[in-house]
């Protein structure tokens, strides 16, 4: 059930006519969908707080609230890189859906991004996996290509298709099927230190407005300070690694395959193009030329970057709006010196658009998770209680919870969420939401094939890493990659 | 007349040996029921993933599909992976690691026993000391050692850099040349304490009238250890290299943990790369193939660790 804060959105005088006229006639899980074609600050800002919605009328309406049933769900949780605050709302959600649904019994289980792949594909080989999970953007096609997942699509659960990213449906429908829904999607932004910018001599306010400024921003301050300037990551298997160097490969025009034009076919292995060759010998000059960034990039992921940007020590980095609540978190703990010193850097924290490219293109990961229903026979005990998974679906992916569930580091899955009164709380409360929401139109997903996760998280970090070491040149690298991807799509 | 035909007469020399095989069965029946849940269980656990693992090393199992889906291909895994430069890097990393931690675990451990073998003061709390890491979890402990070799922020680097040593942090885990013998380093720390109490466990057994009749006789301390101590310890010193050589052939825990193999593939031992090949690109197939192949190496390993065994036991009777 609906109820349209009607009143407060007119006393704001934010929202257009049009808008609340929409909203005054939609029903809650028919709602007039977020209008894409507007996205801008301004207009996120503008629909943000204008609706209410009841999650458990909603659900009820999928799932009884007495229903009696069991479910077994993985999801990706929160991890060692997360705020405590998104911690806390992980904690509420599993609270709340207990109370709930109160007969339903729920097995949950968290499991950090690096290491719920590896688990699930073990546990479906053993017919052992829950009945629902929560995957990371990349697993959706794995999966279900694989015939492991049921077809599940938002009208499943009470929303509409049109509810969600056009970019995040595609990243769960194989061969014209939706098998999932997405919880969240994000783009990250460029963050930046205003003080080692200027004491290295650069303008304090203003981002490197290209990939080649990156570069050239990171050398001057590695110079001048003794300090790293760019936080490259570059380990294996770790979701960090492509999530931060595809919009640099995607800026200079390479890709893995044609993933970033507007129609992609990943018929053409692009590894091995002179432009992703270019993003590469980016990373490479970074790395061993200059010397300008952490020595130990090639075991680091993000978590490792924090602590070296809140003592003062690392000049830029890419993450998610998150990491301003991380820095806090950081502070918090800190003692003595270490807390002014790690104050002071909270307050030089800049955010920014990621750069561009040469040619000023602009572009990032289009990430996010989804959620899935599996199909009895790959489930301990042979049995799906469907009802149970389509309630925590509903709930998870209802405007509340998947902006709830998102409030530091990601965004809302269901477009919905935007106009709930928790947005405007986030808007008003997280420092820097305006940059990483300006970048939702540059996001690429990652190719929506089956074998996307190791090209992203074995092959991509493999070519860097063969790069950056010297066990391979930048040209041997990149030939290296695209024929492993080539190999990898012939079934070898 | 009775006539004998070479079968009747070969089965005739059989049978007292299998009935007294059955006798002995029979007369231990009670032993071997004790013994039965344990060989039940281990039918299940360990001989079906044997067979099955050996089964799935001749089928492809492309990643795209489900494991269903296999086809069979015969040897081709096991040729795929021995022409495949990445196997002979790996298993040269294998080598390096599993002889280098061995050795120099096993030489530093008795060592450390012969010295701890005297009395002296604080001797107690220096074994409980020198026992910690290896009673300390490999996770805990991998993560300690990450953050000491760190290539930016590491407390050996600090210290090198702190006392003008070196301008800047070596670099241990973050480059080719150096990772490995980094690592081997790290399983060193741990598994010493390993081979240091099993060689003071067997320095107990060493005869002390002998040693005293030996000093009597003016041999020297190296006379005295290496005619006197040593043959006293060969078994042990065999059990313990035996033992920890099959343990690193089956590490997994400080490689995958530290460094996930790399970087480019330096630190990738068998079992990190068999893991990152079934469990990360879903080769199943292949995986099989090099878990077999290294099955057979850690069983040639068993077989001379139950002989030593033996030959203790063959001695221990005789004696």
């Amino acid at each position: 059930m609906t109820r349209i804060t009607l009143g407060g959105a007119v006393l704001r005088g934010t929202v257009s006519t049009a808008l609340v006229a929409s909203l005054m006639s939609a029903p809650a899980l028919g709602a007039a969908p977020v209008d894409l074609s507007k996205w801008s600050p301004e207009y996120v800002r503008s629909i943000a707080g204008t609706q209410d919605f009841d999650t458990a009328a909603d659900c009820a309406k999928v799932t009884p609230l007495d229903y009696k049933g069991r479910l077994t769900f993985w999801y990706q949780g929160v991890f060692e890189g997360d705020p405590d605050l998104l911690r806390q709302y992980y904690k509420d959600f599993f609270e709340t859906f207990r109370k709930t649904y109160p007969n339903i019994q729920l097995e949950d289980q968290a499991l950090t991004y690096n290491d719920l792949l590896d688990k699930f594909r073990t546990a479906l080989l053993g017919n052992a996996a829950p009945m629902a999970v929560r995957l990371q953007i990349l697993g959706g096609t794995e999966f279900a290509s694989k015939g492991y997942l049921q077809p599940l699509k938002p009208e499943d659960v009470g929303y509409s298709t049109e509810d969600f990213w056009p970019g995040a449906m595609k990243a769960v429908t194989w061969d014209g099927v939706t098998y999932g829904i997405p919880t969240n999607n994000e783009t990250m932004a460029f963050i930046w230190n205003a003080d080692i910018f200027k004491r290295a001599g650069l303008d304090p306010d203003k981002a490197p407005a290209t990939w080649d400024d990156v570069i050239k921003y990171s050398k001057q301050i590695h110079d001048k300070l003794g300090i790293a300037g760019y936080g490259l990551v570059a380990r294996k298997n770790a979701g960090n690694t492509p999530y931060r160097f595809m919009p640099q490969l995607w800026a200079y025009g390479g890709g893995v395959f044609d993933e970033a034009t507007a129609n992609p076919t990943y018929e053409q292995v692009e590894l091995d193009s002179p432009q992703s060759k270019a993003a590469l010998q980016a990373s490479y000059d970074m790395y061993v030329r200059d010397k300008s960034v952490p020595v130990s990039a090639l075991t680091n992921q993000q978590a490792d970057n924090q602590p070296l940007f809140v003592a003062g020590q690392l000049g830029m980095m890419i993450s998610h709006p998150s990491d301003y609540n991380v820095m806090l978190d950081l502070q918090a703990k800190a003692t003595g010196a270490d807390k002014e010193k790690a104050q002071t850097v909270i307050d030089n924290m800049r955010y920014g658009l990621i750069p561009t490219g040469p040619d000023g293109k602009r572009a990032v990961v289009f990430g996010g998770s989804n959620i899935h229903i599996l199909k009895p026979e790959y489930v301990e005990g042979g049995k799906v209680d469907e009802p149970a998974a389509k309630a925590i679906i509903c709930m998870w992916t209802s405007p509340e919870w998947s902006l709830k569930m998102a409030y530091a580091g990601s965004n809302p899955g269901n477009l919905n969420g935007f106009k709930t009164k928790w947005m405007k709380e986030r808007l008003d409360s997280i420092k820097f939401l305006d940059v990483t929401t300006s970048m939702l139109p540059y996001g690429i997903p990652f190719p929506a094939l089956p074998q996307s996760p190791e090209i992203m998280n074995i092959i991509v970090p493999d070519m860097l890493q063969n790069a950056l070491t010297g066990a391979m040149t930048v040209d041997q690298a990149a030939d290296d990659a695209a024929q492993k991807v080539k190999d990898l799509m012939g079934g070898l | 007349m009775t006539i004998v035909t070479g079968k009747a007469e070969a089965r005739r020399r059989l049978q007292p040996g299998w009935s007294g095989a059955l006798r002995k069965i029979w007369e231990h029946r009670a032993d071997y029921a004790y013994v039965l849940p344990a060989i039940v269980v281990m039918l299940i656990v360990i001989a079906y993933p044997i067979y099955y693992t050996v089964e799935l090393s001749f089928f492809k199992t492309p990643p795209g599909l489900q494991l269903r889906d296999k086809s069979f291909i015969g040897f081709d895994n096991y040729t795929a992976i021995l022409t495949s430069a990445v196997f002979w890097k790996v298993t040269w990393n294998t080598l390096i690691w599993t002889l280098g931690s061995t050795f120099i675990a096993f030489v530093l451990g008795f060592a450390t026993a012969l010295a701890l073998h005297r009395d002296f003061i604080g001797r107690g709390v220096l074994r409980a000391i020198l026992i910690i890491p290896w009673v300390i979890s490999a996770v805990a402990a991998s993560y300690i050692w990450k953050w000491i070799y760190h290539s930016d922020f590491g407390i050996i680097g600090a210290v090198l850099v702190g006392l003008g040593l070196a301008d800047r942090p070596p670099n241990f885990i973050d480059n080719v040349s150096t990772v490995l013998p980094s690592l081997i380093v790290v399983n060193i720390w741990r598994e010493f304490p390993f081979a240091m109490i099993m060689m003071m466990a067997g320095l107990q057994t060493v005869p002390d009238q002998l040693l005293r009749a030996a000093r009597v006789d003016g041999a020297s301390a190296w006379q005295r250890f290496w005619h006197v101590t040593f043959p006293h310890l060969r078994n042990v010193s065999v059990v313990t290299i035996l033992l920890l050589a099959v343990a690193n052939f089956n590490s997994f825990i400080i490689p995958w943990i530290m460094t996930g193999g790399g970087p480019s593939n330096a630190s990738h031992i068998w079992i990190t790369h068999i893991y990152e090949l079934a469990f990360g690109r879903q080769r199943w197939g292949v995986a099989s193939a090099y878990s077999v192949l290294l099955f057979l190496m850690l069983m040639t390993l068993g077989y001379f660790y139950v002989r030593a065994l033996s030959g203790n036991d063959r001695k221990e009777g005789s004696a």
